[in-house]
């Protein structure tokens, strides 16, 4: 518990008034690109295992170890490297990667300077999502800056010879292309449909290279902890998750907006301290980071924000993206998963049946429930659907279907008693009776090869 | 979808005129050919170069640019299909995105859906009849922060309410090539 003051964000003002473009001429002011020089002084394989040391995990969703992701790269460089930039950010709840390209993006590049030397990448993409036309020309910008002054391009970064290009390749309005294979997909000029694993992008990537994938806020973490040492980093967050977090705090709060703390803070106090507390009504249920997480019941302001609490104790997939959104208690649940559903069934790319007719299906179902014309069977109805959608049954490609079935597992379960309340009540009574057996602790536990 | 038969009534007459002009045929291939392995990774920035321009992605621009990169025009349109942001048919000349996940809808971002349709006298996914605006509604813009938020072209406008999107609608100027985001304050400086 060591987080005294923003260092992701440090840059930033916390004044909205305040906040500007930082230039490559105030970045270089604040201590800017010292850390790119050090990095050139260091041997990829060093560079790799202080990252890895660090513990520093993903942060667009996954949490993946982002030193042993880079350590899958050959350390024989054979052909070219490819780094992929993540800043397809689509999931709902999620703002914070737009948040810091727009004020920060030198902080971005250095990340990806030093992330392209450790896993001796040649071309840096930065993936970005159509609709960001704002940030991506905030990035245009910057990289030509990092060009002009010898980052970039020439004769390598800073003279050394260790050239790297980097560019910005706006996508078209897919969520899919967040996923890691999809947004390959799509670089290379394709429909995103998520590739089939292995081979793993590691290996065969973008135009079949190896490609190292990464979001935008874990390559912002790397310039710290060259500078400051893993030591220090593990100082924040909690041991399995270590490191400072950017939450996106957004919903019925006074105060919403992006807001750097430690991992591993309370519900509690990100609400009630980040967010300025409750708007409109007592607390109800939070979304942890981003909808396919699932939701945090009224019961659980206790969790904490990390991994793997979110996971193991709170019931949700995972912490995600560290998107909250926050709900009063005059939120409607079941319109509220209508509206995730809605979402699924809308990005869902029509690659695997079930995600494709699944995901139509349940919001089909949920249209019906919200319009008072629901059917206790619907319920059930829901929850099998849900258990047989997603990587974890073991029926489609990528996890695009397990968040649709995680959003509604924990909508439909924790909040049982809202959802029935909107179906016919002699049928809605067996369905409880059903689900209070044995099925109902099958629901709340991932799910395993018993999907038929 | 690529099996779908061509719609005479969207083709816009060409006149001999190709719609991939020379000067964007020497953009693509001076700026976007050195930084992809492939030319068919050109694809994606040729699209958004072309509906930039004319405002949609004609089926004649889809086979120039397949022409041009050396892939089959199927190859191209399935491309083009897949992607929500492209429009293969007419567009107004604003496109009103109004964001309803789930953070916006929270925030009430179902009455300025309502009131620009009844405003502008349409219905989701339409243009009005003088092709000045499109209504369209669509998923997280990622800008959950000061939901509701709705954007227009390209220009995002957050913590929006009724009485401001009303007057935003109505100071647009005629020509939105002369409709910029006042936050892109940086392009005159190099």
């Amino acid at each position: 518990m060591a987080f005294t003051e923003p260092v992701l964000t440090k840059r930033i003002p916390l004044d909205p008034e305040k906040r500007k473009l930082i230039t490559y001429d105030d970045y270089v002011a604040t201590g800017g690109y010292a850390q790119l020089k050090k990095a050139l002084e260091m041997a990829p394989a060093d560079i790799v295992k202080t990252v890895t040391d660090s513990g520093l995990r993903g942060r667009g969703g996954a949490g993946f170890g982002a030193g042993q992701k880079w350590s899958f790269i050959p350390k024989e460089k054979k052909t070219t490297h490819y780094l992929t930039v993540n800043a397809d950010e689509s999931e709902p709840g999620t703002f914070k990667d737009r948040y810091v390209m727009n004020y920060d993006p030198h902080l971005l590049l250095e990340g990806i300077a030093i992330c392209a030397l450790a896993t001796q990448c040649d071309i840096a993409y930065i993936f970005i999502r159509g609709e960001y036309h704002y940030s991506a020309k905030v990035l245009e910008f910057a990289i030509k800056e990092a060009y002009d002054h010898g980052i970039f391009g020439g004769n390598g970064v800073f003279g050394s010879g260790k050239k790297i290009e980097c560019y910005v390749h706006r996508g078209a309005g897919a969520y899919i292309c967040g996923e890691e294979t999809g947004l390959l997909e799509a670089l290379e000029g394709k429909r995103g449909w998520p590739r089939n694993k292995p081979p793993f992008p590691a290996i065969a990537g973008a135009f079949s290279k190896p490609t190292v994938i990464n979001n935008v806020e874990t390559l912002m973490n790397v310039p710290m902890i060259l500078e400051k040492g893993p030591a220090w980093f593990k100082t924040m967050g909690t041991p399995s998750s270590p490191g400072p977090k950017l939450y996106g705090m957004s919903g019925h709060i006074n105060k919403p907006g992006v807001y750097e703390d430690e991992l591993g803070i309370t519900l509690d106090y990100a609400i009630n301290t980040l967010g300025g507390g409750m708007k409109g009504g007592a607390y109800k249920a939070s979304i942890c980071g981003g909808i396919s997480m699932g939701v945090l019941g009224t019961n659980q302001l206790d969790i904490k924000l990390d991994f793997d609490d979110v996971r193991f104790r709170g019931g949700c997939l995972g912490l995600g993206t560290a998107g909250m959104i926050v709900m009063n208690e005059h939120t409607d649940m079941v319109k509220a998963l209508r509206n995730c559903v809605r979402f699924y069934s809308h990005e869902s790319c029509g690659q695997c049946t079930p995600c494709r007719e699944g995901s139509h299906w349940m919001k089909k179902i949920l249209d019906r429930v919200v319009a008072g014309d629901g059917k206790a069977r619907d319920l059930e109805m829901l929850l099998e659907l849900e258990k047989t959608m997603g990587i974890m049954p073991g029926t489609t490609i990528c996890g695009l279907a397990d968040g649709t079935a995680w959003a509604t597992r924990t909508f439909v379960t924790k909040f049982y008693d809202e959802f029935a309340a909107r179906c016919p009540e002699e049928t809605t009574k067996r369905v409880a009776l059903k689900l209070a057996g044995s099925s109902r602790t099958n629901v709340l536990t991932p799910m395993g090869s018993n999907t038929r | 979808m690529p099996w779908i038969a061509e719609d005479r009534r969207n083709t816009r007459a060409t006149e001999g005129q190709p719609l991939l002009t020379d000067a964007m045929k020497a953009l693509l291939r001076d700026k976007y050919f050195p930084r992809y392995p492939s030319k068919r990774a050109v694809l994606l920035p040729a699209l958004h170069l072309i509906q930039h321009e004319y405002n949609w992605i004609p089926s004649e621009a889809i086979k120039e640019i397949a022409d041009f990169l050396e892939i089959a025009p199927a190859e191209a349109l399935d491309t083009a299909s897949f992607y929500e942001e492209y429009w293969l048919k007419p567009k107004g000349k604003y496109l009103v995105q109004v964001c309803r996940s789930l953070t916006c809808e929270l925030c009430q971002s179902e009455a300025l859906t309502k009131k620009l349709s009844d405003t502008l006298k349409v219905e989701v996914g339409e243009t009005t009849p003088d092709k000045r605006f499109t209504l369209v509604e669509l998923e997280c813009l990622g800008a959950c922060g000061s939901a509701p938020v709705v954007m227009v072209n390209e220009r995002l406008y957050e913590n929006v309410d009724v009485d401001q999107l009303m007057k935003i609608i109505e100071t647009l100027p005629e020509d939105p090539h002369e409709f910029k985001d006042p936050g892109v304050t940086w392009e005159n400086h190099h």
